[in-house]
């Protein structure tokens, strides 16, 4: 019977299963207990049912026939049969073959043994005595084409003469050394030669590593697709959460957003290569738009190919009220030749923009260009200038904390207004994460010791759509671990994406603030840490290692006069609406609160006195979070490492200490 | 009345599956975890999982990106 057309109800062996709709009999049948022989089989490959020792006998509308189970997807009820005559009879004829042309290899010793078969009667001069032959599964051509997307390795000839290879019986240069062939690998044929950056452990790193190769070969294209699309994935996430900034973090979603979406870069981008970023790489999220033709700037009319888009690159286009693919790549591109960070430019160019459309600058400014939001052929005008060190570009390229300084200093602007809605926190310009809804975000911005970016903490959905950290206490915890454990990442070079962009299937398990955690990837990175180093790793010894440099960054801030308590405040914008316009668009939202959290009924009130009274609270919600993270960390009041922290992560150095005193 | 995440409120509606829940919160994201009344719904049933009047249901998005 079909449940809810998802779901199909089988009989395997006379016994019931209710099974996902093409879901393979061979799993199956092995939830049922039920053991069938395999060979080429390999939990995380996709089969390919060669070897046919799987074979079952399947009756669908009263016809009977023999399939392989690893690779027969289950469409619609059916009656199985594992161990007919029949099939027996298949099977015991296949063993006996492959016994008879690799008798010493033990897995094909250990299946014939399964089919009732320990001698044969097919010796010849293909038998091989190695126990360590190519018994031509396919395990390891599977591995190199999913795990690490390379295609180095397949089988070349017919029948007898079917052999593995690289392509022209040489060993070909696009062998990146994964070693996940070998790993896979059920006889030992293909052998690794260790040495490479002389770990302790090489097993052991593999052993884990492999973990995540295998899930990315399974699990990534119904999770995240960062092989598809890399980090543009969450563009249509945030849209759908209200969290891609656009018009300089006013708003967080936006009916043009459909024109930068996943799915539109998704056709532009070339699909399926290894990855450019770092070769090897099995996550391999770094993508190309191949044959690019710019339309501006020193290469106009040359095709060329163009890195990304990533998230953050094309959020920025949002930012700047730009929805245009070929206006993120060519931004793209022009950012990535010039050296200048597509971040730091996208949010000072909205800041530009909104400061433009409120009349603080002008026309006589801007060296003539009519800068609002969505002047795209403006913005590439502007991102020239600040290549060429020319005009209104040298300006912007200073930054928003340098543009605000001046333009109240020789504009006479209102700095109230332009603290509000300058995005930059310490110097540094937001990264693309709407987080007014967000208070852990808001205070991980602006704590982040290198300015607001999300490396250190990323708390949006935990806080604003799960409810899970909804004290003070709590968000401080989060607050402590996820930054120090984002550091660590650093601080090892490893990239934090297998963390948490892929996900082992069992996570689900885990209730919430430990599933968080990705306890499963935790591990593997603490024993790819064990087997490079020889040093075993765990929660507080990570949390050890990372708290020492994250201390010791935070005191260097001190010490070059920041690092203290105003130097986390954030531009209102980032902790609720600053203008009429961006609280009535979110007006019910708003409203729910001064009646539900603040405890002031909105009825006959002016826009304007919603929003004061809102901003009051809201900002008050921030310090007391700021308080309760200061004293996670060991913090003072201030934002200042105490003493007494110092000494407990033994950086307490008397020259540290005497700095520290200098200044207080 | 539905609880989701221990703090927003939704109408019931007789028939209610874990799949018109999502879509009436717009829970669009890929990696999540729902559980109504502490029991984990597994993705393919959510079309099918009924939510009773009064449930408590979280929605836990897993964080990823950033
Ligand atoms: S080491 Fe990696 S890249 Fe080389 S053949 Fe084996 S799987 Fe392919
Ligand atoms: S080398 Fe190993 S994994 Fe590759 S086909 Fe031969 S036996 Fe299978
Ligand atoms: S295990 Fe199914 S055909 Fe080899």
């Amino acid at each position: 019977m079909a449940t809810a057309d998802k779901k199909i109800t089988i009989t395997i062996d006379g016994k019931t299963a209710t099974v996902v709709r093409d879901s393979y009999l061979l799993q199956a049948a092995q939830g049922l207990g039920i053991d069938i022989p395999t060979l080429c089989h390999h939990r995380d490959l996709t089969p390919t049912g060669n070897c046919r020792l799987c074979l079952c006998e399947v009756e669908v509308r009263g016809k009977k026939r023999l399939v392989t189970a690893c690779n027969y997807p289950v469409r619609e009820e059916i009656r199985v049969e594992t161990r007919s005559p029949r099939v027996l009879q298949h099977r015991k004829i296949l063993s006996e073959m492959y016994l008879g042309r690799w008798p010493n290899v033990p897995v094909i010793k250990e299946v014939a043994a399964k089919c009732g078969v320990t001698s044969s009667r097919f010796a010849s001069e293909l038998t091989d005595p190695n126990p360590k032959a190519c018994i031509l599964c396919g395990h390891c051509v599977r591995a190199c084409a999913e795990f690490v997307q390379e295609e180095v390795l397949d089988f070349a000839g017919r029948g007898i003469k079917r052999h593995l290879t690289m392509p022209y019986g040489r060993v070909d240069k696009r062998c990146i050394g994964c070693t996940s062939c070998a790993y896979v690998c059920p006889t030992g044929a293909i052998e690794v030669v260790d040495g490479l950056n002389g770990p302790v452990d090489a097993k052991l790193i593999r052993d884990y590593g492999m973990r995540i190769n295998a899930e990315m070969a399974t699990l990534d294209k119904f999770q995240c697709a960062m092989r598809d699309v890399g980090t543009a994935n969450i563009v249509q996430v945030m849209q759908a959460y209200d969290l891609l900034p656009t018009h300089n973090h006013k708003f967080g979603a936006h009916p043009d957003e459909i024109h930068i979406d996943t799915s539109q870069i998704k056709k532009r981008v070339t699909q399926g290569m290894p990855d450019g970023c770092w070769k090897g790489c099995s996550m391999a999220c770094a993508k190309v738009v191949d044959n690019f033709v710019l339309k501006t700037g020193p290469y106009q009319g040359q095709h060329v190919a163009v890195d990304g888009p990533e998230y953050e690159t094309t959020a920025c286009a949002a930012n700047m009220g730009c929805f245009d693919l070929e206006f993120v790549f060519e931004f793209n591109f022009y950012c990535d030749t010039y050296g200048i960070d597509t971040i730091s430019a996208g949010t000072c160019i909205s800041f530009v923009m909104e400061a433009f459309e409120n009349g603080v600058i002008d026309k006589s400014h801007t060296g003539g260009k009519e800068l609002r939001f969505g002047a795209k052929r403006e913005v590439l005008e502007l991102l020239h200038e600040m290549a060429r060190g020319e005009g209104f570009g040298v300006d912007v390229g200073q930054g928003i904390r340098w543009l605000k300084e001046k333009w109240v200093r020789e504009y006479g602007a209102d700095p109230a207004f332009l603290n509000d809605i300058g995005m930059e926190v310490k110097g540094l310009e937001f990264s693309e994460y709407v987080c007014k809804e967000s208070l852990a975000q808001q205070v991980g911005y602006s704590m982040a010791v290198k300015g607001p970016q999300h490396d250190e903490a990323w708390l949006i959905f935990m806080d604003m759509v799960n409810n899970q950290i909804p004290s003070f206490e709590d968000k401080a915890n989060a607050l402590y671990y996820f930054p120090l454990w984002r550091t660590w990442f650093g601080l090892m070079g490893l990239c934090k994406l297998p963390w948490n962009d892929v996900v082992p299937a069992d996570n689900k398990k885990y209730p919430p603030p430990v599933a968080a955690k990705v306890p499963g990837h935790v591990e593997d990175f603490f024993k790819f840490f064990e087997g490079m180093t020889g040093i075993p790793l765990d929660e507080e010894k990570m949390l050890q290692q990372s708290a020492r440099v994250h201390n010791l960054q935070r005191l260097m801030c001190y010490l070059l006069g920041g690092g203290t308590r105003q130097d986390d405040m954030p531009p209102y914008r980032a902790v609720g609406p600053v203008t009429a316009e961006e609280y009535e668009s979110r007006v019910e939202r708003y409203d729910k609160q001064l009646r539900e959290s603040v405890g002031v009924d909105p009825a006959g009130k002016s826009t304007e006195q919603k929003v004061a009274i809102l901003r009051k609270y809201r900002l008050d919600q921030y310090n007391k979070a700021v308080d309760a993270a200061y004293d996670r960390r060991g913090w003072d009041r201030n934002g200042v490492p105490t003493a007494e922290r110092l000494k407990e992560l033994g950086i307490d150095l008397p020259q540290v200490m005497a700095l520290l005193r200098s200044r207080q | 009345m539905v609880l989701v995440n221990n703090r927003d409120r939704v109408d019931w509606q007789p028939g209610m599956t874990v799949q018109d829940l999502l879509d009436k919160m717009g829970y669009s994201y890929v990696l999540i975890t729902v559980t109504v009344d502490d029991a984990l719904v597994a993705k393919e049933d959510y079309a099918s999982f009924p939510v009773p009047d009064g449930a408590a249901v979280t929605v836990f998005h897993l964080a990823h990106g950033g």
